[in-house]
């Protein structure tokens, strides 16, 4: 009797880019019958500006994103625009549990935004088709937020795929590049713009005009050793992704980048004096804020803390904490100071008070370059780079050589964060559940 | 780029009671010892889906012979496929409401439970919206007030925590 061993050919990997529609303008339809078929944008920190826009939106001023509120506020009354300030304590719900639904359909699993994920899939273009649509209709579901599925042999090429799908509406979110024969690929290709790639930065193509460059075909058939001597070696993965060889890995462990910074101390003597409590506010605040520029990161967040310690005979014990969102994201040793110096008016309720500790954190940390704020909201001394450079001095003559004064700080301006148009924290927050007429 | 963590619907850390039976080590060891595998999770009985189950509150008194009572909480599943028979979150109105599904000649009905109320039958056109799929009623005891001789014969108070059918 023959043994038959069947020899199956390897399936080749994909890469799916998995990425919810309009996020933030889907997310506030979840829990609003209202906003069902109606435009809507969502704006900035403060109601400054319009930070998402749904296609209705977008379809009606294609322009819209970006544009400050004030100038547009009155044409969104009149058309019927809606509009929400930012929920970010939904967003992040929803978004985490469409990270989650998603890892269910694939062991490898890189959350690249707060609306994006890359997944790795194994078969057939036309099994990838089923499932992309069986990801789609399960995020929807599960949780009311649109996803498109966009599908091809590396990460550059699913970021293509994307692009295809937003293009045409008859692909029902779904597009596996992997079903196109080479000649069809072609076309695709020469039909993308190189600045519209993944990974080209827009100043680049002024510099691949005069080689010929145009199109994403152009680069992927131009000479990836040239192109690297040129360039950097990015560009030369990216052209040898656009040729299908995985060049960018997934990256499965989340960035090493700490998601909450704390500097906190133990005093060597209790503090009894307002100014001194001042003054380590000042310094601890400063020095957090050295570590989170360190690793690239700006802070939405900030709270302070102090406390006694174990009560002496006699003396009081007390306990302050304070929570300041900060209406833009900063890394800025002044701004970061100034927010926790609102821990000073809730300490020494009465006299006597001796601490033994206190501590600043840094939460709700994001990367500093993406976050781009305009000028016009952004405090006047934010953007002179003030924290880089007390970094240089103090990295060249060592410890805390040299730091922002107490004397030269304004009195502490209210930090409550604008949010006139806030939607309830549905699932979030217990005080605002979702409400259902019985 | 950067990660997003996953929060979780309730805390993820269970409301424990204290119980630690190696603590205390004169004389002979707990015979409980080996058998300790941590306090119920009452988030794990009540959700089947963490990512897909969201918690709603009620408001009116149309549904209170199915349990519902004005302000209780509900847990609304969005994983289970509405069938007939099941209570639903539905979309009446560009409103939220909270009904039981039936189905009448194979058109839906959404009904109340309250003979108060009447039933809602959609038009051939229209689309009904099931928002999600009611699993849990939870309604809070009169702790501070107990009136317990006046509700014994109340069949909507034998139970105060019930899985909906």
């Amino acid at each position: 009797m023959l043994h038959t061993v069947t020899i199956r050919p390897e399936v080749p990997t994909s890469i799916a880019l998995v990425d919810c529609v309009s996020f933030y303008a889907s997310a506030e339809r979840v829990f609003d019958p209202s906003l069902r078929d109606r435009p809507i944008v969502v704006l900035s920190n403060n109601d400054g500006c319009v930070v998402a826009a749904d296609p209705l939106a977008k379809q009606m001023d294609p322009e819209i994103m970006g544009k400050p509120w004030f100038k547009v506020e009155s044409w969104c009354r009149a058309r019927g625009v809606s509009a929400r300030s930012s929920n970010y304590e939904l967003y992040g719900s929803l978004s985490a549990r469409v990270a989650t639904i998603l890892s269910r359909f694939s062991a490898w699993q890189e959350v690249y935004s707060i609306d994006e994920s890359f997944l790795q899939l194994r078969g057939t273009p036309e099994d990838l088709e089923v499932l992309g649509h069986e990801i789609r209709s399960t995020v929807m579901r599960l949780t009311g937020v649109p996803v498109r599925v966009a599908i091809g042999p590396t990460k550059t090429l699913a970021k293509v795929a994307a692009l295809g799908i937003k293009k045409s509406p008859a692909m029902n979110g779904v597009l596996d590049l992997g079903r196109y024969p080479a000649e069809q690929l072609d076309r695709i290709l020469a039909s993308i713009p190189v600045q519209d790639l993944w990974g080209v930065a827009g100043r680049t193509t002024k510099r691949l005009a005069p080689m010929d460059i145009h199109t994403a075909k152009d680069l992927r058939d131009a000479d990836a050793k040239w192109i690297r001597k040129c360039f950097s070696v990015v560009m030369e993965r990216t052209i040898l992704e656009l040729r299908g060889i995985k060049c960018i890995e997934l990256e499965l462990q989340p960035p090493t980048a700490k998601d909450q910074l704390i500097f906190s101390r133990s005093f060597a003597k209790k503090l009894t004096d307002p100014d001194d409590m001042a003054q380590v506010l000042s310094i601890y605040a400063q020095r957090v804020s050295a570590r989170l520029r360190s690793q690239g990161s700006v802070a939405g967040h900030l709270s302070a803390w102090a406390s006694t310690g174990w009560a002496d005979e006699g003396t009081v014990a007390h306990s302050a904490h304070v929570a300041v969102p900060l209406p833009n994201p900063s890394d800025d040793p002044i701004t970061l100071t100034k927010a926790a110096r609102a821990l000073l008016p809730e300490l020494f309720p009465v006299p006597g008070i001796r601490y033994a500790r206190a501590g600043v954190v840094l939460t709700d940390l994001r990367a500093a370059d993406g976050t781009q704020v305009l000028p016009l909201f952004q405090p006047e001394f934010e953007g002179r780079g003030v924290g880089q450079v007390l970094d240089a001095i103090n990295r060249k003559l060592g410890g805390q050589a040299v730091g922002v004064g107490l004397g030269g700080l304004k009195t502490p301006q209210s930090w409550e964060m604008k949010r006139a148009m806030l939607s309830k924290r549905c699932t979030t927050n217990w005080d605002e559940l979702p409400v259902a007429v019985a | 780029m950067r990660a997003v963590p996953v929060a979780p619907l309730v805390p993820d850390q269970p409301v424990m009671l204290p119980f630690a039976p190696e603590a205390v080590q004169c004389g002979f060891p707990s015979p409980a010892q080996d058998y300790f595998s941590g306090d119920l999770d009452l988030a794990e009985h009540l959700i089947r889906d963490r990512v897909s189950t969201y918690i709603w509150r009620a408001a009116g008194d149309s549904m209170i012979n199915a349990g519902i009572h004005d302000g209780d909480l509900l847990l609304v599943d969005r994983g289970i496929t509405p069938v007939a028979g099941h209570i639903v979150i539905a979309v009446i109105d560009a409103e939220y409401a909270v009904k039981r599904l039936d189905l009448v000649q194979g058109r839906p009905v959404l009904r109340s439970e309250n003979p108060a109320y009447p039933d809602l039958t959609l038009h051939e056109l229209s689309e009904l919206t099931i928002w999600g799929v009611v699993t849990w009623v939870l309604h809070k005891t009169d702790v501070s007030r107990p009136t317990y001789a006046s509700h014994r014969d109340d069949p909507t108070r034998s139970s105060d925590l019930h899985r909906t059918r």
